[in-house]
């Protein structure tokens, strides 16, 4: 991934990699990616986990992890407690970090200023096994540690064209493996990475109106809250000239929707994951995958087909396995957990087969009826979720957050009404109205029992 | 909570869901021949029950028959 940044820095050093509240060049970027890779060669470092997430301190650190085939791997923001737990499950000997509440774990720990401010002293040979560590979400249970090496998810970059005036909101966690691929198609590009913290959409819609954003990528769920948002302030629409949305099943209102409010964007979608990686992006402006996809030839890199409603890929750009478990073939089938459907020349997406709600017996998708609350007059944000009960083991729940001014009893009311003619199992039979939505990793959370 | 409260959840239930008898009381059975309830409505009822008073008899193990014995249970709660 060094390289990315070399090709960049060796022909237009004084360009912009980095903007947060500094700018950092893409010079400036491999001199400290090269000063990390030195200092920590020289302490012997082959593993280590980063704690932070300020973008102009992962990338150097991700960069020179590349560089000398050391393991990085960029941990979630989360407190004290939950780091360690995290550090000793996935056996991690180093921090680096600035972070001053972390003084307490028991684990050898550098800071960033002491990585950077080393002798750089490398050579531009890169290491033959470049391991990467990605921790799962934890959407579906405790995260996994995804093992990648980076000459594999370079490939799945190695078509990007140079864009260096392209301006990338950065809207996902580092430690996410979507923040990673945003990360790998800017350095691609060559063009500049802006990254406001925290990320959410809020800050998000901030830096894009100061930070001239050209691109975004984010998911559905960080879409729809930065709509709210902008209706919300009613300041300037951005003027982004791509849209793009991953990470989960995409409504096809929801596209409607950007395609109203951001007028002069395309809008495309990326099907991505943690263990399968990129498989690219469509731009046609409709919702789930063309169908063509599932006639790719044998040799392609990313290749699909749906098995039991359920979608398989085969990538060459995917994970070498999960952390303390056994080596995947890696260039195998592997099931996706996205439930699917043929609708003509469509793959249409039904949901996580994670989130299926069991209703007595009956199996219920909850993304088509989130569809439809989220549609229904008064509703601002909704989740359909699996609700833990006596009489049928689980009932469909929904959560709402009500648009401004609205009366709860009656946006209440106006979902049962929109429900009505479903199936009695599919029907939500609990329907609150709250101030917010549980989100993890940018996506609505819709496993039973949250 | 008060009994008044907890009948009104249990009337304003029926009352939307167009379950409500003309001659309810509350000792009428609220499945099979009475009310009619069938197990998702339960289930519904439940969980109404959850959110407007923090507790509910079915989550608890018990299936009461009848809105009486809703009551009770609630009564039962608060003298404990």
């Amino acid at each position: 991934m060094i390289e990315l940044i070399r090709r960049v820095a060796e022909s237009a050093g004084d360009r912009e990699a980095i903007v947060t509240g500094q700018v950092t060049t893409y010079a400036a970027l491999l001199a400290r990616s090269e000063a990390a890779a030195a200092a920590l060669a020289g302490r012997g470092v082959t593993r280590f986990a980063i704690a932070d997430h300020e973008a102009e301190v992962v990338l150097p650190l991700l960069a020179a992890a590349s560089a000398i085939g050391a393991e990085a791997c960029v941990l979630p923001p989360d407190p004290p407690a939950v780091l360690a737990e995290l550090l000793g499950r996935f056996e991690q000997p180093v921090l680096v970090t600035d972070r001053a509440d972390l003084a307490d774990l028991e684990v050898t720990a550098y800071s960033s200023t002491e990585l950077f401010g080393a002798p750089a002293a490398i050579g531009t040979e890169t290491a033959p096994a470049r391991p990467h560590l990605v921790l799962t979400t934890g959407t579906t249970g405790a995260p996994r540690g995804v093992r990648h090496d980076w000459a594999r998810l370079l490939r799945g970059v190695r078509r990007v064209q140079p864009a260096p005036d392209e301006r990338w909101l950065l809207a996902y966690g580092l430690h996410q493996f979507a923040g990673l691929q945003i990360l790998l198609h800017v350095l691609a590009a060559g063009a500049t990475l802006v990254a406001p913290a925290p990320r959410r959409p809020r800050e998000g819609l901030a830096a894009m109106r100061e930070h001239h954003v050209s691109h975004a990528s984010a998911t559905p769920t960080y879409w729809r809250f930065l709509l709210a948002e902008l209706t919300s302030d009613g300041g300037a629409v951005p003027q982004l000239q791509q849209i793009t949305l991953g990470g989960e099943a995409i409504p096809g209102p929801l596209l409607a929707q950007l395609r109203g409010t951001f007028t002069q964007a395309r809008v495309s979608q990326v099907y991505a994951g943690s263990e399968f990686g990129s498989t690219g992006s469509t731009r046609d402006g409709r919702a789930g995958l063309p169908a063509s996809v599932l006639n790719r030839p044998e040799d392609a890199d990313v290749a699909f087909r749906i098995d039991d409603g359920e979608l398989w890929i085969r990538s060459r750009t995917g994970m070498l396995g999960y952390y303390g478990e056994p080596p995947v073939d890696p260039d195998g089938w592997r099931a996706t957990g996205d439930l699917v459907d043929l609708d003509g020349d469509r793959i249409v997406f039904r949901g996580r087969a994670s989130d299926i709600i069991n209703v007595g017996g009956v199996k219920v998708h909850p993304l088509p009826i989130e569809e439809r609350v989220a549609a229904v007059s008064g509703v601002a944000l909704a989740r359909v979720y699996g609700r833990p009960n006596a009489m049928t083991g689980t009932i469909v729940a929904v959560e709402a957050v009500a648009t401004p001014g609205a009366d709860p009893d009656l946006v209440k009311n106006a979902i049962r009404d929109a429900c009505a003619d479903l199936p009695d199992a599919a029907r939500p039979r609990s329907v609150r109205i709250v101030d917010e939505i549980t989100t993890a990793g940018g996506k609505i959370v819709r496993r039973t029992d949250v | 909570m008060t009994a008044a409260a907890i009948e009104k959840t249990v009337v304003d239930f029926l009352t939307r869901t167009k379950k409500l008898p003309t001659d309810f009381h509350v000792e009428m059975n609220l499945y099979a021949d009475g009310v009619g309830l069938d197990s998702l409505e339960t289930a519904e009822l439940s969980a109404l029950l959850e959110d407007e008073h923090g507790e509910d008899p079915y989550s608890s193990g018990t299936m009461p028959q009848t809105l009486a014995e809703i009551l009770a249970f609630y009564a039962a709660g608060a003298q404990a």
